[in-house]
């Protein structure tokens, strides 16, 4: 693909990511001081819990409700604190603004649907039921978000050098394919912590489970996916390595494989 | 300038909506329903609600349903799911999440409706047409048919599984011609269900602990209230229905072996080598015999109506009724002379030549002259005809030995010496003599049960439930005689398919015929010998 496409499709998907942000935004505050997270699990929490997440997460947050034996991916296993949509460095705990977030905008590509359905007082009452079923959120405490370093403009330099950082240097293609589409050579190998098959991400799809803004996607190259085989690379890539890796990955959506 | 723009626009959408308001006055149709003109009993045991907690039909209390019973018949046993409650989505009116959550959790569901033409009701010049005349007639905008139009029950705030009544809000000719089918009674589809519950012993294999292992009966069976049956879920495809294989996954096997004589038929054959030159978008109303399809399929014969129109049932031009029915045209010597014997609830004899039967073969014969000539087509139906005229003698006479065997005496076991006829006790208990008829109903009130039931329609129960020593060897026999070969053999006959006519119908009735014979003979000398060492 000529440098001028990749260019014109990433402005394409960084203006869409905008959008989509905006409107995340709109529905998903993700600050606290937007909302107020209770520290103690109480009966709306415990009832919106039985009646919304229980059935695919199970009465006791195992990731086992009578719904989860069909569904794959797996609903997660809330017993070991491993969530992979985070702010915080690989293997630690999340914020409770993280869980907030994900619980407000779904898991794109699962059965976990954005639960905007319900208030935003439901939504934050469950954030104390699900850390109860983990001891983790017991005895330590999530460390602090990482920092976000100044992004980048997605260049055609930035994308060059994303380009032989997917390709060559860490090799993501292994996994995700050449094309992105998660189809790479171990692919079929991935599991997950709990034993699970793990499909890499298609990033064809265009619709990455941690959110779609370019941050979203950087974040993820930054904190890790716990408990999946997706590592940090934080200490691998400088914070202008993730920028452009991002903007690389970016490019490998397909307009069309969006629409399905 | 700009103000003035959007003042034009504003008028012009104003002027539109109003316009379509004009030209549509808003209607009040009554709305589709599955058991209109039926009795009150009948809605009361084939369509109110009542989830898991009886069965269906008249016998509805000798049974709970299976499970599956929700998915088979909605009306009347749909229960919402508990593990999760679904209302919220229902109140908040969130079509979105529907798809979200089931693009992941039923993916081949949701790629299904994506390329059905609920999911682009105007993708093509002929479905935009058809889409316009249901939004005239149901006074909506349809670009999109969506699960929560035919899944959401908003008064209930649940979940519903679909039966015809839903898909009839839209598809409402489709729907009434359906419904049509009760006009010429059963064997038909829309009254499936019914023919499955009503039999006596449906309910008594049920009770005996037997109620699995009529899960052949009910997968057929179910057909009654939904059109998935044809149209698989989830693209509800025109073009599906009309392709034979819509059809087979019921229509085969002893009974009625369509599958098996139109598929090895030369019509089938043909269809089988050339299939893809068969264009199953075209209406049936459309096509044009040897160059859209060069053989006919199920469906462009039984769906032919008369006089180039096609209805949506294929029930409505059937002359022998499945086969099962004898006709009023044959002098019996057995009881066969005296069928229905009384009974209220089942079809009269069959008058081929009756001035109904009569046009229908001619509105028969306009479907054969698309490629054959009226004489060959005429000449080959009558020799169906003949073929039936024959396969009922043959019927009679086996079915006079059988009676005659029991007037002697010598059926053995007796009647009385075994279980009585299924649910004997319960039709005394649940018919009246209005409804199923004075004889029949007084003989079981008077000897509950315990007496021989032979020959259609009733005598077919020994092909559901088997007691013990009921019926006996020389009734099975008959019965496959009448129910099985009789009916292959009408198929074999009239799909023209002459292995099925002759080695599945004509030669296992004979072979049926004289093993009948021999057993009689045998039983007879037996009940003698008996005789004459008890008197010594």
């Amino acid at each position: 693909m000529k440098p001028k496409v990749l260019l014109d499709k990433v402005g394409f998907w960084c203006a869409t990511a905008v959008t989509s942000a905006a409107l995340m935004l709109s529905i998903a505050p993700m600050t606290a001081s937007a909302v107020n997270i209770p520290t103690e699990v109480t009966e709306l929490g415990k009832d919106t819990y039985k009646k919304y997440c229980s059935p695919c997460h199970g009465e006791e947050g195992k990731g086992d409700g009578p719904l989860a034996r069909s569904m794959l991916p797996k609903p997660r296993d809330f017993t070991r604190g491993a969530y992979k949509f985070r702010t915080t460095p690989s293997g630690s705990l999340p914020t409770d603004e993280d869980i907030y977030r994900t619980i407000s905008y779904g898991v794109p590509n699962s059965t976990m649907i954005p639960w905007d359905i319900l208030t935003e007082e439901q939504r934050v009452s469950v954030i104390p039921v699900l850390k109860s079923f983990s001891e983790a959120f017991e005895v330590r405490k999530p460390d602090a978000p990482v920092t976000v370093g100044l992004p980048l403009r997605p260049t055609e330099r930035a994308l060059t050098e994303g380009k032989k950082i997917y390709e060559e240097k860490l090799e993501c293609w292994k996994c995700h394919g050449v094309e992105g589409r998660g189809d790479g050579p171990s692919a079929a190998e991935q599991e997950d912590d709990f034993g699970f098959p793990i499909k890499p991400f298609d990033f064809t799809t265009g619709k990455f489970k941690g959110g779609n803004s370019a941050q979203d996607v950087y974040l993820r190259f930054t904190t890790g996916l716990n408990g999946t085989p997706m590592p940090s690379f934080a200490k691998e890539l400088t914070d202008e390595e993730r920028w452009c890796l991002t903007y690389y990955v970016m490019s490998l959506i397909k307009p069309e494989e969006t629409k399905k | 300038m700009k103000k003035f723009g959007i003042g034009l626009c504003l008028s012009a959408m104003l002027f539109t909506s109003v316009a379509w308001a004009a030209e549509q006055p808003p209607k009040k149709e009554t709305p589709p329903d599955l058991y209109e003109g039926t009795p009150d009993w009948y809605r009361a045991v084939y369509k109110d609600n009542v989830g898991m907690k009886e069965g269906s039909g008249p016998f509805k209390d000798y049974f709970k349903p299976q499970m599956l019973d929700m998915y088979w018949q909605p009306n009347r046993h749909y229960e919402p799911m508990k593990n999760l409650d679904h209302s919220i989505f229902i109140e908040k009116e969130r079509r979105d999440l529907c798809v979200t959550c089931h693009e992941e959790a039923t993916p081949g569901v949701v790629r299904d409706w994506r390329s059905s033409g609920h999911k682009n009701p105007k993708s093509t010049p002929y479905l935009s047409a058809r889409t316009a005349e249901i939004e005239k007639r149901t006074n909506r905008i349809l670009n999109e048919v969506h699960c929560f139009d035919c899944h959401a029950d908003t008064k209930k705030k649940q979940i519903r599984m679909p039966t015809g009544e839903v898909c009839g809000e839209c598809h409402r000719p489709q729907f009434d011609d359906f419904l049509r089918e009760r006009e010429v009674g059963r064997p038909n589809h829309i009254q499936s269900w019914e023919a499955n519950t009503i039999v006596p012993w449906y309910a008594e294999a049920a009770r005996r602990g037997y109620l699995y292992g009529q899960h052949g009966c009910d997968l057929c069976h179910s057909g009654a209230e939904k059109c998935d049956v044809c149209h698989t879920r989830h693209k509800f495809s025109a073009a599906e229905g009309r392709q034979p294989e819509a059809c087979i996954t019921c229509h085969m096997g002893p009974d009625h072996p369509d599958a098996e004589s139109y598929g090895e038929s030369k019509h089938g054959v043909i269809y089988h080598k050339e299939e893809e030159h068969f264009d199953f978008n075209r209406p049936l109303s459309e096509v044009r015999p040897g160059k859209d399809y060069r053989t006919p399929t199920c469906q462009f014969c039984h769906m032919y109506e008369k006089h180039g129109r096609f209805i949506h049932n294929p029930v409505m031009k059937g002359i022998w009724r499945m086969g099962t029915i004898p006709p009023k045209n044959l002098e019996y010597t057995s009881s066969l002379k005296d069928y229905p014997y009384g009974i209220k609830i089942i079809g009269d004899k069959i008058d081929i030549y009756s001035e109904e039967n009569v046009a229908k073969r001619s509105y028969w014969l306009e479907v054969c002259a698309k490629c054959h000539s009226d004489r060959f087509a005429d000449t080959y139906l009558k020799s169906l005809d003949e073929f039936m005229f024959q396969a009922h003698t043959l019927a009679d006479r086996a079915q006079k030995i059988v009676e005659d065997l029991i007037a002697d005496g010598y059926l053995y076991p007796s009647a009385a010496d075994r279980d009585p006829y299924p649910l004997s006790d319960g039709i005394e208990k649940q018919l009246s003599p209005a409804f199923l008829g004075e004889p029949i109903y007084n003989a079981f009130k008077t000897l509950k049960g315990k007496f021989p039931v032979v020959g259609p329609i009733l005598g077919v129960y020994g092909m559901f439930l088997q007691q013990q020593d009921n019926p006996s060897n020389i009734e099975n026999m008959y019965n496959r005689l009448w129910f099985w070969y009789k009916l292959q053999g009408y198929k074999g006959t009239a799909h023209v398919q002459q292995d099925v006519s002759w080695w599945w119908g004509q030669a296992p009735m004979m072979m049926e015929f004289t093993k009948i014979q021999s057993e009689a003979a045998r039983l007879r000398r037996e009940g003698r010998i008996e005789k004459v060492s008890l008197t010594k």
